[in-house]
C-alpha cells in the first residue's frame, strides 16, 4: 500500500530536528520504505509503501509515531505533539440512541459507532483544509465530504456520512446481501451484488450503503444536506475483501477494511470528527452517541516460552541486555513486564502474535545495518548425486559451442495437452505443454526471413498429465534446424551421445520449414558418464582402405554383415552415398599383430561376395 | 593384378600417411609414382591384359595413382601453407552459437552459491497448494492464493494437498527440501521456472526465481547478511553494497527486502532507482510454522531464505537495457544472436 504523507502535516504531530531527507533516510532503513521525497511548492511529501500487515502506518498519526521511535536512534530529537489517543474522549455513548433503530448482523460487523450531527451546513472547506487533501493528491468536493477524507488520512480509520433525512424511517439493518440484489454507489455505478456483501438496508427495504467499500448514493450528502450521520465502523475483513475484488471495486477505504482494522480506533475518530463538524460545518452533535462494540477490547499479552533477552539475542547474533531491549520496546509502545512478559499496544495487536514478531520490532529499531555480517560456518550439507544439471549445462554449452543458439520458450501453449489452465490470461497460453515442438515452429515462423538459416535448442520440462496427481515433469531437449539435412542433424545428436557416454536414438521430424529432434533427456542423463575407459593405443598400424558396396536401402544391415565377416574389421565409416552405392571406409585392425595385405585379401575377397 | 593393386594402393597411403618429414615423402613420391617406380612395373604388366579386362584394371589402376598422389600433395601442401602467411587476412570463424541471457544469468547465481557450499536441486514447477501456499503460512484469504494473481490448473482438487498451481514463487521449494533432508544442516539453491497472471513491460507470465534456504543450529539475521553481502559481491563486483530494509512477508519473521546500490548513479540516486539503491527482492528469517510444516523443530532450528527473480537480478548487474522484459521470450533471432 502507497500512502503520501506531507511533511507540514506530519509536523503537525510530531516535534523533531531531522530534515525530511534526514527521516526519509531513517524510516527506510527502520521502518517503511520511503521510496521518494516529492516536492510540491515548498512543501514536501513523503511517498511511503506500507506493507500489509502494517495497516496501523496507513495514517499521518501512525507515521508520527512511528518517527518517535526510529529517529532517535540516528541521534535526532523526537517527540510526539499529541497524541490522539490520549486526548479525552467525552462522549456519551449508548447502545440505543432514539434517532436511529439499528439492527446487526454480529459476525459482520465488529464495532458500529454513529453520531448525529444537527443543522450542517454544507460549502466549502476552509483553506488549511483544502491544502492538505491537495498535497495528497485528493480534490476538495464539499466540507463534508473533505472531513471523511481528512480523518481517513490522518487516523487510518475510514469514515462515512450519510444524510441523515435520506434514510427511511432512520432504520438501519445491516445484513449480507442476497446474491442479484442492486446497489448504485457514490460514483453512480450500479452494482449487481454477488451475495455475501455487508449492506445497509434502510426502513423503506432499499439498500443505502455497500459498507467498507462506498456509500449508497441515495443516502449521499448532498447541497441541501442538514443533518448528516457521521458513521465510523469496522467490519469483518474477508467479507470485504471478496466484494471489493468480486465488484473490482477497489477503494481507499477497502483497502484498510480489508486488512482488519483495530475496534479501538474508532471513537477517537468519531471524537475528531465531531469536532471537525463543528468547527468547518457549524453542525452540532447529538449529545448521545450510538456505539455497539461486537468484540472483546483486552489488552493482548505475548507469553514466552524462552526468555526475551535470550530469544532476541539468537535471532540477531549479538548481545543486547534486557534493558536494551525493553527501551526499544517501549519506544513502540509495547510493555515489556518480564523476561516472559510482553503486553502489546492495541494499534498492533493484530499483527503482533509470536515472539519472532517482537525480534522484528527490535532488530530494525537497533537497525538492521548495525548489525555484523558473516558467512554462516556448520556443516556442509551432503551433496545430490543425481542432478541433471551438470549435464544440462554440458549439453548446452556444447551445442551452443557446434552453433546452434538456446532459446527459452514459454511452458504455456494453445494447443490442447490435457492440462489446462483454469484461469489462463489469454487464449495463447491456456495448456501446459507436453511437447516442445510447437512452440519452436512458432519461432521459425517468426524469425523466417530475418536470418539465412536458423540452429536453435532448448532444455525444458514438459508436463505430462496424470490422473490424480501433479503433472510429471520431463526434462526434454528439442534441436530445430532450417538448414541441415537429416543426416547433419542427426550428426550433432550422435555428437552429443559421444559427450555422455550413451546411446541415443533420435527421431527427427520433418516439417516444411525445420527438421526438429525432439529428446527425453531424462533416461539420457541418469546414464551420462564423463569416464572414459583407456583403451591401449596399439602399436600395429591398421590398414584404412574404401570399399564400393551397393545399398540396401539400410545402411545399418550392412554394416551388421560386414562386421560379421572378420574380427579384423574395426571401424566402418561412411564416405559417400550415391544413388545404389555406399563407398565404405574399412579400417583393418589386429590387437596381436601387424596386419599385412596376404591378411586382408580373404576378407576383401568375402566383402565382394557380399556385393 | 587386381590385388596387387589393392595393396599397393593401402601399402602406399598408410606410409604417406605416418611418414613425417619432407625427404621421406620424396622418397615415397620416386618409390610410388616414379619412372621406375612401383605404379610404372605394373604399368608394364597392363599392355598385355585382354582389352575387356584392361578397361577395368585399367580403371582400378588410374584410382590408384590418383589416390596416392593426391595424398602425397595434400601432405606437401600442409607443409608448404606454413610458408607464405599474411596474417592479417580475416579468419574463418566456426558457427557461433548463443546461451540464452537466463542460462547466463543462472549459470553464474548457481556457481556462486554451490561456492559456499549451496546444494542446487530442482522441485516441481506445477506443485500443490500446500507445497505453494499453506505450509508457508499464507492464510486462505492470502491475495497470491487468489485465481487473479496464480494460474492454477484445471484439475480435481486432492483433499490433503489441495488444488495444482503453477508456482508464482521458487518457495514451494522450501517445505520439500526440509522433507527431503529431514535433519538439518540444509543450504539449498532452487532456479526454476515461475508463473504469474501478468503481462506487461516488466511482467511476463513466465520468468525464473532463484530461492536460498538455509537451516541449521544458530543460524541468525547475521548469517543472512553475510550471504547476501557475498552474492552481492560475487554478482555485482565488490563496489557494490546491499542493505536490508524492514518488509513482510507470510513466510518469513523478521522480514526484509533486499537493496543493491545503483551503479548507474553510483547511488546518488536517479530516474531508474530509489534515492541511489535498487530493489533485489525479498528474505528473512524462516517463519517457525514454515519450519514445523517441513518437520523441524523451530525450538532447535532456526534459518533464513531468500528467493529473488533471475531476469530481475540479472538486469541489474549488466546493464543490458532490456527495455521491455517479454523480449526475453519472443524469441527473436536477431535478440538471442547478441548475447
Amino acid at each position: 500500500m502507497q500512502i503520501l504523507i506531507p511533511d507540514l502535516w506530519l509536523r503537525e504531530y510530531l516535534e523533531t530536528n531531522a530534515t525530511p531527507k534526514q527521516i526519509q533516510h531513517a524510516l527506510s532503513l527502520c521502518g517503511p520504505s520511503v521510496e521518494r521525497l516529492h516536492k510540491k511548492g515548498d512543501e514536501y511529501i513523503y511517498d511511503i509503501e506500507v506493507t500489509t500487515n502494517r495497516v496501523d502506518m496507513m495514517s499521518v498519526v501512525g507515521i508520527a509515531f512511528e518517527c518517535v521511535a526510529i529517529l532517535p536512534r540516528f541521534g535526532y530529537t523526537a517527540k510526539l505533539k499529541k497524541d490522539p489517543y490520549l486526548e479525552k474522549v467525552d462522549l456519551s455513548t449508548s447502545k440505543k440512541v432514539n434517532y436511529l433503530n439499528v439492527t446487526l448482523d454480529k459476525a459482520i460487523c465488529y464495532r458500529f459507532s454513529t453520531a448525529l450531527i444537527r443543522d450542517v451546513k454544507v460549502g466549502k472547506s476552509p483553506d488549511w483544509l483544502v491544502k492538505r487533501l491537495e498535497l495528497v493528491g485528493m480534490r476538495s468536493l464539499n466540507n463534508v465530504v473533505d472531513i471523511s477524507n481528512y480523518l481517513m488520512h490522518e487516523l487510518g480509520q475510514p469514515v462515512h456520512t450519510f444524510d441523515y433525512d435520506k434514510i427511511a424511517n432512520h432504520t438501519m439493518i445491516v445484513r449480507q446481501s442476497r446474491k442479484g440484489e442492486k446497489l448504485t454507489t457514490l460514483d453512480a455505478k450500479t452494482h449487481t451484488l454477488p451475495g455475501g456483501d455487508i449492506v445497509i438496508e434502510d426502513g423503506s427495504g432499499k439498500l443505502i450503503d455497500l459498507c467498507g467499500i462506498m456509500g449508497g448514493l441515495n443516502s449521499a450528502v448532498d447541497e441541501h444536506t442538514q443533518n448528516v450521520l457521521l458513521f465510523v465502523q469496522t467490519y469483518e475483513p474477508t467479507h470485504i475483501r471478496k466484494t471489493s475484488m468480486a465488484l473490482a471495486h477497489r477503494t481507499a477505504a477497502a483497502e484498510l477494511f480489508e486488512k482488519n482494522l483495530p475496534t479501538e480506533n474508532v471513537l477517537p475518530t468519531l471524537h475528531s470528527g465531531i469536532k471537525l463538524f463543528s468547527q468547518t460545518t457549524g453542525g452540532q452533535a447529538d449529545k448521545s452517541v450510538l456505539d455497539i462494540l461486537n468484540v472483546s477490547e483486552k489488552v493482548t499479552t505475548l507469553k514466552l516460552a524462552c526468555p526475551l533477552t535470550e530469544f532476541v539475542n539468537s535471532r540477531l547474533g549479538i548481545n543486547l541486555t534486557f534493558a536494551e531491549i525493553a527501551k526499544i520496546l517501549k519506544s513502540l509502545e509495547f510493555v515489556v513486564q518480564s523476561e516472559q512478559v510482553v503486553e502489546i499496544p492495541w494499534v498492533r495487536k493484530l499483527d503482533i502474535a509470536i515472539p519472532e514478531d517482537l525480534v522484528e520490532e527490535v532488530a530494525r529499531i537497533y537497525g538492521y545495518h548495525n548489525l555484523p555480517t558473516q558467512l554462516m560456518a556448520g556443516n556442509l550439507p551432503t551433496p545430490l548425486s543425481d542432478t541433471t544439471f551438470y549435464w544440462e549445462a554440458k549439453v548446452k554449452s556444447a551445442l551452443s559451442h557446434w552453433g546452434f543458439t538456446e532459446t527459452y520458450t514459454y511452458s504455456l501453449v494453445d494447443q490442447d495437452s490435457g492440462l489446462k489452465l483454469k484461469n489462463p490470461l489469454s487464449s495463447e497460453w491456456t495448456y501446459l505443454r507436453t511437447s516442445l515442438a510447437p512452440s519452436h515452429l512458432k519461432i521459425v515462423s517468426e524469425n523466417l526471413g530475418k536470418v539465412d538459416e536458423l540452429h536453435l535448442f532448448e532444455i525444458a520440462n514438459v508436463y505430462l498429465p496424470k490422473k490424480g496427481n501433479l503433472p510429471h515433469e520431463e526434462l526434454h531437449l528439442i534441436l530445430t534446424s532450417t538448414n541441415l539435412d537429416v543426416s547433419q542433424l542427426k550428426g550433432y545428436v550422435e555428437a552429443l551421445s559421444l559427450e555422455m557416454g550413451v546411446h541415443i536414438t533420435p527421431e527427427i521430424k520433418v516439417y516444411p520449414t525445420a527438421l526438429i529432434c525432439e529428446i527425453n533427456l531424462e533416461p539420457l542423463i541418469a546414464k551420462a558418464t564423463s569416464i572414459k575407459t583407456y583403451i591401449p593405443i596399439s602399436q600395429y598400424p591398421p590398414i584404412i582402405e574404401d570399399i564400393n558396396v551397393p545399398y540396401t536401402g539400410n545402411y545399418a544391415a550392412t554394416v551388421a554383415k560386414i562386421k560379421k565377416v572378420s574380427p579384423f574389421v574395426a571401424k566402418i565409416e561412411l564416405v559417400d552415398k550415391y544413388e545404389n552405392k555406399l563407398t565404405l571406409r574399412i579400417t583393418y585392425h589386429s590387437k596381436s599383430k601387424q596386419l599385412s595385405s596376404q591378411n586382408i585379401v580373404p576378407i576383401r575377397e568375402k566383402l565382394s561376395a557380399l556385393a | 593384378m587386381r590385388q596387387k593393386l589393392q595393396n599397393l594402393k593401402t601399402e602406399a597411403l598408410a606410409q604417406i600417411i605416418q611418414a613425417t618429414d619432407p625427404a621421406e615423402l620424396k622418397n615415397l613420391r620416386y618409390h610410388y609414382l616414379g619412372k621406375k617406380g612401383a605404379l610404372a612395373e605394373i604399368a608394364k604388366d597392363l599392355s598385355r591384359l585382354e582389352p575387356e579386362a584392361k578397361k577395368d584394371i585399367g580403371q582400378l589402376f588410374n584410382d590408384t595413382k590418383s589416390a596416392i598422389s593426391e595424398a602425397l600433395g595434400r601432405k606437401l601442401e600442409i607443409r608448404n601453407s606454413k610458408l607464405e602467411i599474411d596474417t592479417s587476412l580475416p579468419g574463418l570463424k566456426p558457427p557461433l552459437g548463443h546461451l540464452h541471457p537466463v542460462t547466463h544469468a543462472i549459470e553464474e547465481i548457481s556457481s556462486i552459491f554451490e561456492k559456499i557450499g549451496f546444494v542446487r536441486v530442482r522441485y516441481p514447477e506445477a506443485d500443490w497448494d500446500w507445497y505453494a501456499f499453506e505450509a508457508l503460512n499464507m492464510h486462505r484469504n492470502h491475495p497470491a492464493r487468489d485465481d487473479i494473481e496464480t494460474f492454477f490448473i484445471d484439475a480435481p482438487e486432492d483433499k490433503k494437498m489441495g488444488k495444482i498451481v503453477l508456482t508464482p514463487q521458487t518457495s514451494n521449494s522450501q517445505v520439500r527440501e526440509m522433507e527431503r533432508v529431514k535433519i538439518p544442516p540444509i543450504r539449498m539453491v532452487n532456479i526454476a521456472k515461475c508463473y504469474r497472471r501478468q503481462s506487461d513491460v516488466s511482467h511476463t507470465v513466465m520468468f525464473h526465481q532463484f530461492e536460498g534456504l538455509v537451516i541449521d543450529t544458530d543460524i541468525n539475521i547475521t548469517h543472512l547478511k553475510g550471504t547476501i553481502d557475498h552474492f552481492v559481491k560475487q554478482f555485482f563486483g565488490p563496489k557494490r553494497q546491499s542493505r536490508l530494509r524492514p518488509y513482510h512477508f507470510q513466510f518469513t519473521e523478521p522480514s526484509f527486502e533486499v537493496d543493491v546500490t545503483c551503479d548507474i548513479c553510483l547511488c546518488k540516486g536517479c530516474k531508474l532507482c530509489k534515492e541511489g539503491w535498487l530493489e533485489l527482492g525479498g528474505a528473512g528469517m524462516v517463519h517457525p510454522n514454515v519450519l514445523r510444516a517441513g518437520k523441524i523443530d523451530p525450538s532447535k532450528y532456526t534459518g533464513f531464505a531468500f528467493g529473488w527473480g533471475v531476469e530481475r537480478t540479472y538486469m541489474m548487474k549488466s546493464g543490458l537495457k532490456i527495455g521491455d522484459l517479454r523480449l526475453l521470450y519472443a524469441n527473436d533471432i536477431r535478440f538471442l544472436n547478441q548475447f
